[in-house]
């Protein structure tokens, strides 16, 4: 058996049992008590007779007991589905029929929890974590009632092989077929090896979490930082910056990692020059392209720090390139080179190489490319080619070999570390009998990289209120999926085929 | 029309899409009840600093004073 993130926690916990893993509000976790939560979670599940390769769900916030969770139920030879906490019930009982997933441990004050233990149509085991907040009587098996903190010894026995699936991550889809990026465990390994050794991580290094494990650039925040027997201090919320700040410097970690959004908030809502940075090393930004200015900006706010910017794709584990601190400024506005242990190539249409300065589509090859979208081949088909990862994203080479993003060659749309496919907000919006047709489309936003307009043809004038779509996409969407801008049109531009010109329609006035 | 009126019809405009008064009480976090995210609190503020004419520091960003109608009226009330 190959090495895994878990003998890399294990490796963790043998080497630094007392030292501090995670800090969680007012709980400091170290590596033992943590892989005693791992233990139980190991225990109770084949004690549950869980087979090799059965999908288990995970909704919960960041804590103690996801990374407990997580590495347990990959250590019981189980694949791990981290779900979104913030998607509807329809969307999580989607996700979790469209895996078969067998067990689901979820926060019982989630709100989407009652409903999603109502209405799956199958059986699925279901683990609550965290108390009621009122007398509730439990109708699950409560995590309390799981964690043995005597338990020490890890049974791995039914730990899969390194090409078997080791989690599904949800990109998109409310109806018709979801698309769960199945990455390996060769995947989650390779990619950590490599981010771990570009930003030189030891045990030395701590971080402030604020980004969602379930996203693949908080997943590998998550496996890097316990791979080296660091530190993880979480951070759920970033509504108020400048406590994220404080938890920085109180904490003295020595990482910070965000999207370009968060970047956005700490430039425009906090002073940055009043806090003391003088412990962090390393601030990494992924996620979306951010500005040249705010990074000029951010560097001369915080002039000691390096600052890594990175680019990559959930179905490449995260991580693909990423531009070196000593280059940023010469480089200013290049994602950089690939990563150890990845190559990537831009491709013309014809699957030529481009030569530098021209633009083609980012090919990756590497063993952090994924196995391919859950149970879809045709899906899987269209992305992965001859063991290629094509990107969906245009970019060009300078003569150093330095990576420029030029655009995307998709629709998806980008808003704060989000990406979402238009077509789940269009599904929904074409569900009111007052629309004729929809098209929803990403507009350039200063703090969120993009903001969602959707373009209505009502069915007659006056038909249909903006704030009546927004309320139905409230009650059918997370937060963050309801557009912003909404605007009415007798007709959408279309090709003489019959294809939306949506880049038409991207402009915000 | 009072503050707390104005700040009320605010969200319930702009972050529950309705006026159904009774879909919003006083004491209503906006974060446990999931009515607004990161990104609804800089619009919230924003609105603050326009319509009322007050200027939020970066220290008076905490939920005592911007997680619900009632913090939010007890807040511009204090600056006046």
């Amino acid at each position: 058996m190959s090495e895994t993130i878990i003998h890399c926690l294990k490796e963790s916990v043998s080497r630094y049992p007392d030292s501090e893993a995670v800090v969680y509000k007012d709980q400091r976790i170290t590596y033992k008590q943590l892989w005693s939560m791992v233990c139980s979670v190991v225990n109770y599940l084949h004690g549950q007779g869980m087979k090799k390769g059965d999908r288990v769900g995970l909704l919960i916030e960041n804590s103690p007991e996801y990374i407990a969770v997580y590495y347990g139920a990959l250590s019981a030879g189980g694949v791990v589905v981290g779900l979104n906490t913030t998607a509807k019930a329809s969307d999580l009982i989607n996700w979790l029929e469209h895996c078969d997933a067998r067990f689901l441990f979820s926060s019982i004050n989630h709100p989407e929890f009652n409903e999603i233990t109502k209405n799956c149509t199958y059986q699925l085991n279901v683990i609550g974590i965290g108390e009621y907040l009122n007398d509730q009587k439990s109708t699950c098996d409560l995590w309390s009632e799981i964690v043995d903190k005597s338990l020490l010894e890890l049974d791995m026995t039914m730990l899969a092989d390194m090409m078997s699936p080791a989690t599904i991550i949800y990109t998109s889809g409310t109806t018709g077929s979801p698309k769960g990026v199945t990455l390996s465990h060769r995947n989650l390994i390779s990619n950590t090896r490599s981010i771990i050794e570009y930003l030189g991580l030891s045990s030395k290094d701590s971080i402030v979490s604020v980004l969602p494990f379930y996203y693949s650039y908080g997943n590998s925040v998550m496996h890097t930082h316990l791979a080296v027997g660091g530190r993880l201090v979480l951070e759920n919320s970033f509504v108020y910056p400048h406590k994220v700040l404080e938890k920085i410097v109180q904490e003295r970690v020595t990482g910070f990692s965000g999207v370009p959004s968060l970047y956005s908030l700490l430039l425009s809502r906090t002073k940055l020059k009043e806090y003391d940075f003088s412990k962090v090393r390393y601030m990494t930004q992924a996620g979306g392209a951010m500005a040249p200015a705010s990074i000029i900006r951010l560097l001369e706010e915080i002039p000691t720090v390096n600052f890594y910017v990175m680019y990559g794709q959930t179905e490449g584990t995260a991580r693909l390139s990423y531009l070196p601190p000593k280059n940023l400024i010469e480089k200013m506005g290049s994602i950089g080179k690939a990563i150890p242990g990845v190559t990537l190539e831009i491709h013309d249409e014809n699957n030529n190489i481009c030569p530098p300065g021209v633009t083609g589509e980012i090919c990756a090859n590497g063993d952090n490319i994924m196995i391919g979208y859950w149970n879809s081949p045709d899906e899987t088909r269209k992305v992965i080619v001859d063991s290629w990862l094509k990107t969906g994203d245009l970019a060009h080479y300078d003569e150093d070999g330095f990576l420029y993003i030029d655009g995307r060659s998709s629709d998806m749309i980008k808003t704060g570390a989000n990406r979402i496919s238009p077509k789940e907000i269009e599904e929904v919006i074409a569900h009111l009998v007052e629309v004729e047709e929809v098209a929803v489309v990403g507009v350039p936003d200063e703090i969120l990289g993009q903001v969602i307009k959707a373009v209505i043809v009502p069915t007659s004038k006056n038909a249909l209120e903006k704030k009546t779509v927004q309320a139905h996409c409230r009650k059918n969407l997370s937060l963050y999926k309801i557009p912003k801008i909404i605007e009415f049109t007798n007709e959408l531009p279309k090709t003489s085929s019959g294809k939306v010109k949506r880049y038409l329609l991207q402009n915000n006035n | 029309m009072s503050i707390e009126e104005t700040i009320r019809e605010y969200i319930l405009e702009n972050f529950l899409f309705t006026d159904d008064q009774s879909l919003l009480s006083s004491e209503d976090s906006f974060m446990e009840k999931g009515i607004i995210d990161s990104t609804g609190i800089l619009e919230v503020i924003f609105f603050l600093e326009e319509k009322f004419n007050v200027k939020v520091d970066d220290d008076e960003m905490i939920p005592e004073n911007l997680d619900s109608v009632k913090n939010l009226v007890a807040f511009v009330g204090s600056k006046a």
